[in-house]
């Protein structure tokens, strides 16, 4: 039996199901299936390409950066899932017939934009994630990447945001104004009257892309 | 090295539990209801940031991929990811306590859940079908939930007090922006 049921709601103005969203916040949760062996997009089988893709760009953070410039992401994940752990009857034991990657994003912004951004900005990247899975077509053009997103994608059930109104961008400018205010405070005391104020105009200038 | 569980001090949790035939439409039913019900309840786990229950009937297919093999999952799979502050020791008890009314109707109807669902049984239980991730982004790993709400309150705080504040005097300027932050010493 499936559960998996269409959504009750009209896609939203984020061009997602409404399940997939909360406030800014949109989920985004995709299986793809790993080739046992290479082909022309992966010339490394999946099996062994994945675990040193993913050793690497934990060793090399540098590897993260075109990552790090879609500023529209809070969290994502990948994950290659071999097994399942067992639990007794009436599941079935064994192994899984194939690998299996798990894609989870959670981001700001709008479902298509989003896809638009990861096939030009990381077009090499999603080749490396997902070049060993069956069917992927290469980021570019959008379109059939969009389409083969879409058939692998799964609508949450419940979703949940600790803070649904901020988009990543105003957290992180949030967090990058906190800094500096942090100081400002610390000084503002000390300082006469006028020094205060060249402080706290500097302060405005230097983060005014924060504001 | 750090776990590949780990980015900063943010965590990477995800469990797949298989859910007992005949208690998938009930289960979708009540995930889907949580959000009329009043807040979600996993506000209560402060140290969460962005979580999720998902079904998954099975794995996709097409053919025009050309996989030799279908692939097949033998019952319906809840995922829960949580994407949280800290140590998953500690977190898990939280959750184990915290949401244990809502436990028994999530993880209570998937296969070999203890039947209390929660406490230290329900933690081994999360623990034992935990799935390890391979790669994790956290684009502001180093703030916890209470850092990120503390900074977007002050962000808009700073915005409105610099409305306020355009054509004060130096000596009033100093005095409102003590007021408004409690310039520390």
């Amino acid at each position: 039996m499936s559960a998996q049921t269409p959504s009750a709601g009209p896609i939203t103005a984020t061009g997602t199901e409404p399940r997939n969203n909360d406030g800014q916040a949109i989920a985004i949760t995709v299986f793809s299936t790993i080739r046992p062996l290479r082909n022309l997009l992966a010339p490394i089988p999946g099996r062994v390409f994945l675990p040193v893709l993913f050793g690497l760009t934990r060793r090399l953070p540098d590897l993260t950066k075109e990552l790090r410039q879609l500023s529209f992401i809070h969290f994502a994940r990948w994950t290659v899932i071999s097994r399942l752990p067992y639990n007794g009857p009436p599941q079935k034991k064994g192994r899984l017939r194939y690998q299996h990657m798990y894609f989870e994003s959670n981001f700001n912004g709008g479902w298509e934009e989003y896809i638009d951004a990861f096939s030009h900005i990381l077009a090499q990247g999603m080749t490396a994630f997902w070049g060993t899975s069956y069917g992927f077509p290469k980021p570019l053009p959008t379109a059939p990447f969009k389409q083969y997103i879409q058939s692998n994608e799964t609508e949450a059930d419940h979703y949940y945001s600790a803070y649904p109104d901020a988009t990543s961008t105003m957290i992180q400018c949030a967090l990058e104004l906190d800094t500096r205010l942090t100081k400002l405070k610390q000084d503002a005391k000390r300082m006469d009257p006028d020094a205060f104020t060249v402080a706290y105009r500097t302060f405005l200038t230097d983060s005014q892309n924060a504001l | 090295m750090a776990s590949s569980n780990v980015s900063g001090q943010a965590y990477a949790f995800m469990a797949m539990t298989p859910v007992m035939p005949g208690n998938e439409q009930p289960l979708a039913e009540y995930l889907r209801g949580l959000r009329g019900r009043g807040p979600s309840p996993l506000a209560k786990l402060p140290r969460t940031h962005l979580a999720r229950f998902v079904i998954v009937p099975d794995f996709h297919h097409d053919p025009t991929w050309k996989q030799p093999k279908e692939d097949h999952l033998d019952l319906n799979y809840l995922i829960f990811t949580s994407n949280f502050d800290g140590g998953l020791d500690s977190y898990l008890d939280e959750l184990c306590e915290q949401l244990a009314p809502e436990a028994k109707e999530i993880w209570g109807r998937c296969v070999g859940c203890p039947e209390s669902a929660r406490g230290a049984a329900l933690k081994a239980y999360l623990k034992h079908n935990q799935i390890d991730t391979g790669m994790f982004f956290a684009a502001y790993g180093h703030a916890t939930v209470g850092m990120v709400k503390k900074a977007l309150r002050e962000r808009e705080q700073t915005i409105a007090f610099a409305i306020r504040a355009q054509g004060m005097d130096p000596e009033t300027l100093q005095q409102a922006f003590l007021a408004e932050f409690g310039g520390a010493k």
